[in-house]
Order: C-alpha cells, then structure tokens, then sequence
C-alpha cells in the first residue's frame, strides 16, 4: 500500500500557523515579485478567484479589507515541510518527497488493519505538531494513491482508502487529471473516445502506446493497480523538479554527500530549464541509517538569492548547508533536492543587477551544457569552478561563517525582489521569532 | 524521537551474554553531534528540544509573567506536540495575539492566567473553542545583551 500525504492550500496554511488573524478569511499567497496567486485559501477560493490571477487585479479588494495577500516566505514553507517530511519519516518504513508540500509513504505493516486509521493519526499528529491540515490518500499504486488523496482532501476527517475495486471512482475522473497524463494528450485520447480514468484504465495496450507510449501504458497499468512508478524523477510532471537516490553502499564521508547532491543539483536544474522553469530555492535532504534500526532524516532549506534555473548559482547557495547535513560517524543512506518555488521567467521577475552575465548568455550556457550531458550521459558536464567538492573541501579557517555569511550575502543581493508582505521566517531566524504577550 | 518502543530483553546472571542480546530501544533517534563528542560536548538541544518537528521558538514582550519568571525579552522553547494540562505555561493566541499565560481548567471552563497583577485573567467565552499553540517547555533568560 501506497500512501500520498499533502499539505491543504501549503503556503496559506504555513502563513495561517503564525497568524492567527489570517484564519477564516479569504488568503492567497504570491508569487515571486508579488506577481500572481500561487497558493489560496478555501475562503479565497469559494470567491471564485483563480489559481495564477494577477495580484494587481485584485489590489483593490485588498485594499477594501475584502481579500488577504502575503508574499511568498519559502524559508518559512521550506522549514515547515521539512517538519512534515521528518515526522513521515518517524511514522513510516519510507518517505519518497515529491514536492514541498506532497510526499508518497510506505505505511509500516502494522497499519495493514486499518490504513484509514493510521492515516488519521499521521494526520492529526501532523496538524498538532505542526499546524498543517493534510489530505492523505492510500491506494496500490501511486497514481491511485493521488486520485484516493484528492477524495480524502475533501472529507471532513482528510483521509481516504482507494476500495478494492475504485471503477466508479475511475468512472467519474476525466483523463486529463489523471496524474501523468498531462495536457497536451486529451485531444488524442478524445479521438480514442478515451475520457475517463476508467476507459483509459481499460483500453487496449496497443492504443494506449500509440497515443502515449510507454509512459502513458504505464499510468494506465497503475490505474490497474499495478505498481510501475519506482523511484524516479517523475520527468514529465513538471509540478515536481526533484531528484533523490539511495547510496548503493552507506555513504559516511562529507565528499560523498556532497558530491551526490551536486549531482542531483545539476540533473534537477537541468529538469527545470527542459520545463523553462526559475526555482525560488530548494530543501536538500540526507537520510541516516540510526542506532535503533530505522532511519531518519535531515534536511536544510535554502533560499536562492534571486530565483534562478543556473546549476552554478545553485551550487554556490547550497555548498554551506550541505556541510551542515554532514555529521561524522553517521552512515547515510539516501539524499535528495527538492526545488520550490517554480515559475516561469520574464513574468513579474527582475534582472539581477549584480550578475555580470547576461541573460542571454547564461541561457546559451547552459543550452549547451544540457546539449552535451544528453549526448555523452548525464552529469559528464558541470561546472568546476562551483563543484561542491572544492567548496567542501575547503579548510576550516578560511571559511566564511557558516550561517552569518549566507545570511549577509542574501539579504545584499535581495533586496531587489519585490516581498512587500513577506511575513517574518519564525522558525529560522532568531531576530525574526513570534513574539508572545 | 518521539515513539520509544520498549524492548526488554533478559540477561542471565553469572554468564556474560552475547551482546546481540542487549538491544537498544528502538525508538527513532537523529544522531547529534553529541553522539559523536559524547565524552566532551554537551548539547543544549538535546537538553531542551526533545522534538524537534514540533519545537518552535518565541520571544516574550511585556511583564504579564513577571511572577512565574518569564521576563520580557526572555526566549521561550515550545513544543506543540504536547496537550495543555491545568496549570501549565502554554501559548495561545487570543484575538489574532499570541499570549504566554498559565492554562487553567475546571468547573467554571478554561481561564489563562498572568503571573503580574496587572493583568486581567482571559475568560473563554461559553461555546468559544481556545486557540492553542504550545507549551512552553523552558525559559531561557540572558542576563546582558539579550537580544
């Protein structure tokens, strides 16, 4: 059984757990720049008001006390998803994050009896522990899991079990939100007279791999309930740019760590630029092998200093909390990058005034350095000049101070993103704590 | 962490016992680098933080628990994952404000309660639900420099 646990409207719930006067009221999250709503309230969205509308078109209804905005604060969700994922981690034999706010769970063999139940304690210790509502879906297969979690959204006690047999449900589903499916395919699928989850769970093989090969032929097998979706990067789904491996041998030296998550770095940016995408930041993640048997989990979220698609600049914001993440004596035996904040460029985003490469040019950069790793195999071209291993290997003294540095640096460099209300980030920096009467 | 399953096994006295027989318990635990320096570092995290998913840090402004020894500018450490019981520090937010007060709870409802004076005690009103936060788990107090 597969579970699929997800934060309810994430970034407005993250916002919700620190002010309490944005409860009940109609919210919505920003974009970088304060462009567009990328995360909404359920109050906001009973107003009828659409993923991705403008702010400027809203501003007046702000200003009438109608409608409530934050900036985007991704330290703040990064830092909160990183709670989630670690009390997952606790519940479950295997945590798979597929976003900030979603992640897949292997449910221990004790939660065999009654899934619904163990899936309401996740649930509950995760809105006490944290203050996030989740929806949580179980099903056999991934795909079936994302159908069972969207049902369990909308149910007071946020958990659904997929039944045995879930036709009706398939039966009622349009194609096109199928997970993986996307939206170019439904025309095709039309003419197939391929509508539904259930008609493309039961179309022939042969169909389903001329309109959509082998990927679609693999959704379709999930639907029946067979599990095809391993670990992977989900390459077609661009809500997710993410990449994680398990070490084939637990990993126990820091040049080990840091040299796979670099790795993961550059194939994940190189995932974003495919989907012509800029990341706000990303949460990068380690799991140990502990003393008692079961494992556990670090993670480190980081803000980028503008958002940004370039391996290098990555690089440069991670290189300092992968040293954090390194702790001798522990075996490691997975990590991973997450990237958030996903958007398209040249929408509301600024050039950055301090980078001497043109725009342009980067992107002929890096155009050519994907052209090269699709030729001759992933990760065969990088930058050295950024390699974290250098970066890591670097001796202590002449290191700049681990947090302090980063900090000065993206306070100097940022100063240009549009954040008017950008919320305090209470849970990563001292001078920017709740305070209490 | 949070979960500790108790194992017990058994020793017999006399013979020494192969040491696959000890087991740890097998509850989940993030190594700190106090498991790496336990000899010569002490950890105030392991001290304080026993959760750390649910450990959050605020700041106090104003004198309302002067008498319980929380005093303005102190930082206090607060878990979420534990339930209020009558008589605990806890946070709660009270009109949109988030407020450190004593949590009380008996015949005549839920009250929370300054350690000053000054201040009022906070009524629910009937049928009104308390918007918990934490509780408060520790005071730290600086003595120069606080912030």
């Amino acid at each position: 059984m597969i579970g699929l646990v997800d934060g309810n409207n994430f970034f407005v719930s993250c916002e919700r757990v620190f002010n309490r006067r944005l409860v009940g009221r109609p919210v919505a999250v920003l974009s970088n720049n304060d462009g567009c709503c990328v995360s909404r309230s359920n109050e906001f969205k009973a107003l009828g008001i659409p993923m991705g509308t403008p702010y400027f078109q809203l501003k007046h209804r702000e200003a009438s006390g109608e409608l409530c905005f934050c900036s985007s604060n991704y330290e703040l969700y990064g830092d909160m998803s990183r709670r989630i994922i670690s009390i997952l981690r606790e519940e479950a034999v295997d945590v798979e994050q597929y976003s900030i706010d979603e992640a897949f769970i292997f449910p221990p063999t004790t939660a065999a009896a009654d899934y619904a139940a163990y899936g309401r304690r996740v649930r509950a210790k995760i809105l006490r522990w944290v203050g996030i509502p989740c929806g949580v879906g179980f099903a056999l297969t991934k795909t079936l899991a994302k159908i069972a979690n969207h049902i369990g959204k909308k149910r007071p006690d946020g958990v659904f079990l997929m039944p045995d047999d879930p036709t009706e449900i398939l039966a009622a589903l349009p194609v096109q939100e199928v997970w993986g499916v996307g939206r170019r395919l439904p025309l095709k699928l039309r003419a197939e007279r391929i509508l539904t989850a259930q008609h493309l769970r039961d179309a022939p093989d042969a169909t389903i791999r001329s309109i959509g090969g082998v990927t679609l032929l693999r959704t379709a097998m999930e639907l029946r309930g067979v599990p095809c979706h391993e670990e992977r990067d989900y390459d077609a789904d661009p809500d997710s740019i993410s990449c994680s491996r398990s070490f084939g041998e637990p990993a126990t030296t820091a040049e080990a760590l840091a040299e796979s998550l670099a790795a993961y770095t550059a194939q994940a940016a190189a995932k974003l630029r495919r989907h012509g995408l800029l990341a706000a930041g990303c949460n990068i993640y380690a799991q140990v092998f502990a003393s008692g048997g079961g494992g556990d989990f670090l993670g480190r979220t980081v803000v980028f200093p503008a958002p940004t698609d370039a391996t290098n600049e990555m690089l440069r914001a991670i290189r300092e909390e992968v040293d954090t993440l390194y702790i001798e004596g522990t075996r490691y035996r997975k990590t991973g990058i997450v990237f958030f904040g996903l958007e398209k460029p040249g929408t509301a985003h600024q050039t950055d005034l301090f980078d001497d490469t043109p725009p342009a040019e980067k992107s002929r950069l890096y155009a050519a350095v994907d052209a090269l790793n699709a030729r001759y195999g992933k990760g065969k071209v990088f930058s050295a000049r950024h390699s974290l291993r250098s970066a890591c290997s670097l001796p202590h003294g002449s290191r700049t101070p681990a947090r302090g540095g980063y900090a000065q640096g993206l306070g100097a460099r940022s100063w240009h993103m549009k954040r008017q209300k950008l919320s305090r980030r209470p849970t990563t920096r001292w001078d920017e704590l709740m305070t209490v009467r | 962490m949070s979960k500790t399953a108790k194992v017990s096994g058994s020793v017999v006295a006399g013979f020494p016992s192969p040491a696959e027989q000890y087991q740890e318990p097998l509850g989940l635990r993030l190594p700190s680098k106090a498991d790496a320096f336990s000899a010569d570092i002490l950890d105030l995290n392991e001290l304080l933080v026993k959760r750390p998913a649910a450990t959050y840090f605020v700041r106090v402004e104003g004198d309302s628990m002067i008498g319980a020894g929380i005093c303005d500018g102190d930082l206090l450490v607060v878990d979420r994952s534990l339930r209020p019981a009558d008589g605990d520090v806890i946070i709660a937010s009270v009109d949109g404000d988030f407020t450190v007060k004593t949590y009380r709870r008996d015949k005549s409802g839920v009250r929370l309660e300054p350690a000053n004076p000054n201040y009022p005690v906070i009524r629910l009103r009937a049928g009104q639900e308390l918007d918990y936060f934490g509780k408060v788990t520790a005071c730290i107090h600086r003595f120069a420099g606080k912030r």
